[in-house]
């Protein structure tokens, strides 16, 4: 599950960075912006089939990789 | 016409306590956006800045941004906005351009070495609080004179700012007034940073008019759930945005008449409007109107206009863009500058109220792209365009991503028309690879999906071209398929083709 969050974090921000960090903040740093974001879930729905509606997204509880698969694990 | 700024003043002085601004439920009155302009500009006027330089304003989108403008433009100068997230070079490379009488900086501004006074916002605070002796109409600015400077987003290369005279921007408003069937004291959406000039459609027609501005700053928009919870509580009427952040709430389920029963129009402008985003809002907000409007920066915010409707909708698989406001006109050049023949394609050129006077600072691109016209300021636009049978202005892209491959021209916006209406496909952007002779040797799709899902990537660019044959010439078939999640959008949230180009010729 971990590999799968982080290979749709690396594919959408284009780096490797978020592997390597994993308490990098996404939105600080640019790394992901609100497009990227909705594709983020799109990605989340598709490859680990958790779906997140658009409007209880709370950018808050989704900004580290560590967060975001803390998120998937508990909603699986 | 009168002056822009006396309109806002006057409905000040009639309803000092009607609310002007609604930042996330924190409110500000006409009378202190009179009372607060006013005193900046007594300060201005009384300092020994230099007359008619521009000022730098640097900030987000709060109440005291617009009032900073006001002030400005009442002691007869031109802002020039600079949004908060801007980049420390951008910040730069734009102070050495417009040589600014001073900035003011009502969030930190990035340390650039610059030698022109600084005002900082407590001391602009300082300076609105007090009551100095206020302007005479007379010192504002007015006819041809700057109002604002608008520095394009350009990513590669210099931004050039371009500078926008209080008449270009009273005809605007007008306009607005007599041909969108706005409300008096409408409330609109404020949602883009007033460095991209999408925010002066909503600004001076609301304000002009008594209305509201229901601001959703970058902040709110970002985070899906505070807009989502935000939206309903705004009651918006008129709505301003691209048609991008309108995609975004449209994957809300929410985000329809039931929910926003006050919505009664779409307003988009800064990128094209496809046909399936406005598809969807006519589904979902049935009573509301919608309208596509197009126009450069050069020639303030907009030109042409036109609704559609659902006949518009069955009728075209593009959409129009319209026509043109009745003080200005569009005149269709060929590749030798002369009047492209009827019903040809042709450089869509601005001739007319609303034009420019050119780029500060900047008379060689000045030169390049404006020039005069029957007497008038007259833009060429770079975007290509026809007139069709019913007169509705046709947009057919951008000029310079038009390329030739093995002696054909090719769109490259046309590719994308096609490879968006596949079964398969969200969104794509194609461009070309060049050889080492500077010629283009293959055309490369960087491909968004519907679904993200796929077996076999070879399969997938099998089942798209097998269905591109259909509406696409076989000369503009793309040679590669890249699929990606995202395409990368420009600071104005359009497709950054450039840097797509940059990335695959690297």
């Amino acid at each position: 599950m971990k590999d799968t969050v982080l290979g749709i974090l690396e594919d959408l921000t284009g780096s490797d960075e978020v592997s390597k960090d994993l308490d990098v903040n996404l939105f600080e740093t640019g790394l992901l912006d609100s497009m990227a974001t909705v594709q983020l879930l799109l990605e989340l729905q598709a490859q680990c089939g958790i779906d997140v509606p658009v409007s209880e997204f709370e950018r808050s509880e989704w900004d580290t990789p560590n967060k975001i698969i803390a998120k998937v694990e508990s909603m699986q | 016409m009168e002056n822009i700024i006396s309109r806002i003043d006057r409905i000040a002085t009639e309803n000092p306590d009607r609310i002007a601004y609604d930042y996330l439920g924190r409110t500000n009155t006409y009378g202190e956006l009179k009372e607060k302009s006013d005193a900046l500009a007594a300060y201005l006027k009384a300092s020994n800045l230099p007359e008619k330089a521009p000022l730098i304003v640097f900030g987000g989108q709060d109440f005291q941004m617009i009032a900073t403008f006001l002030g400005i433009v009442k002691s007869g100068r031109a802002y020039i906005p600079v949004d908060v997230h801007s980049s420390e070079d951008r910040v730069k490379v734009i102070e050495e351009i417009a040589k600014p009488a001073a900035c003011i900086a009502l969030s930190e501004l990035p340390e650039t070495g610059r030698e022109v006074p600084v005002i900082s916002r407590e001391r602009l605070d300082e300076i609105m609080a007090e009551e100095g002796k206020p302007v005479s109409e007379e010192d504002y600015v007015k006819g041809d004179d700057d109002f604002y400077v608008i520095f394009t987003s350009g990513t590669t290369g210099k931004p050039k700012g371009v500078r926008i005279a209080h008449d270009d921007l009273a005809s605007f408003v007008d306009w607005m007034d007599r041909d969108f069937g706005l409300e008096k004291e409408q409330t609109a959406l404020s949602q883009a940073p007033y460095s991209f000039d999408l925010s002066v459609m909503d600004l001076y027609p609301t304000l002009t008019n008594g209305g509201k501005l229901e601001v959703l700053p970058k902040e709110t928009t970002d985070n899906f759930k505070q807009l989502f919870s935000r939206l309903p509580e705004m009651k918006v009427n008129t709505w301003v945005s691209t048609p991008s952040f309108a995609d975004i709430c449209l994957l809300s389920k929410e985000f329809d008449e039931k929910h926003l029963p006050d919505l009664k129009r779409f307003m988009f402008c800064g990128e094209e409007l496809t046909h399936q985003t406005a598809q969807r809002l006519r589904e979902r907000f049935p009573n509301a109107q919608v309208f596509n409007t197009y126009g450069p920066t050069e020639a303030t915010v907009a030109v042409t206009q036109t609704e559609i409707t659902d006949e518009v909708l069955e009728n075209y698989q593009r959409l129009p863009i319209g026509v043109c406001k009745e003080d200005a006109k569009i005149i269709l050049l060929d590749e030798n500058g002369n009047e492209a023949e009827a019903g040809k394609a042709g450089e869509i050129t601005i001739v007319g109220a609303g034009v420019s006077k050119g780029y500060l600072n900047n008379p060689e691109k000045t030169n390049q792209a404006f020039f005069e016209y029957e007497g008038k300021r007259a833009y060429r636009t770079g975007d290509l365009g026809r007139f069709d049978s019913n007169g509705q202005l046709m947009y057919m892209g951008r000029l310079d991503f038009q390329v030739k491959l093995h002696g054909y021209r090719i769109e490259l916006e046309d590719v994308d028309q096609c490879l968006s209406h596949v079964s398969l496909v969200e969104r794509a952007a194609t461009v070309p690879r060049y050889d080492g002779n500077h010629k283009v040797s293959q055309l490369i799709a960087y491909v968004v999906l519907k679904n993200a899902e796929f077996e076999n990537e070879f399969k997938m660019t099998q089942a798209i071209k097998e269905e591109l044959k259909e509406t696409m010439m076989p000369y503009m078939m793309p040679q590669r398929f890249v699929y990606v999640e995202t395409l990368p959008l420009t600071q104005n949230g359009k497709v950054d083709r450039k840097s797509l180009i940059k990335e695959v010729n690297r």
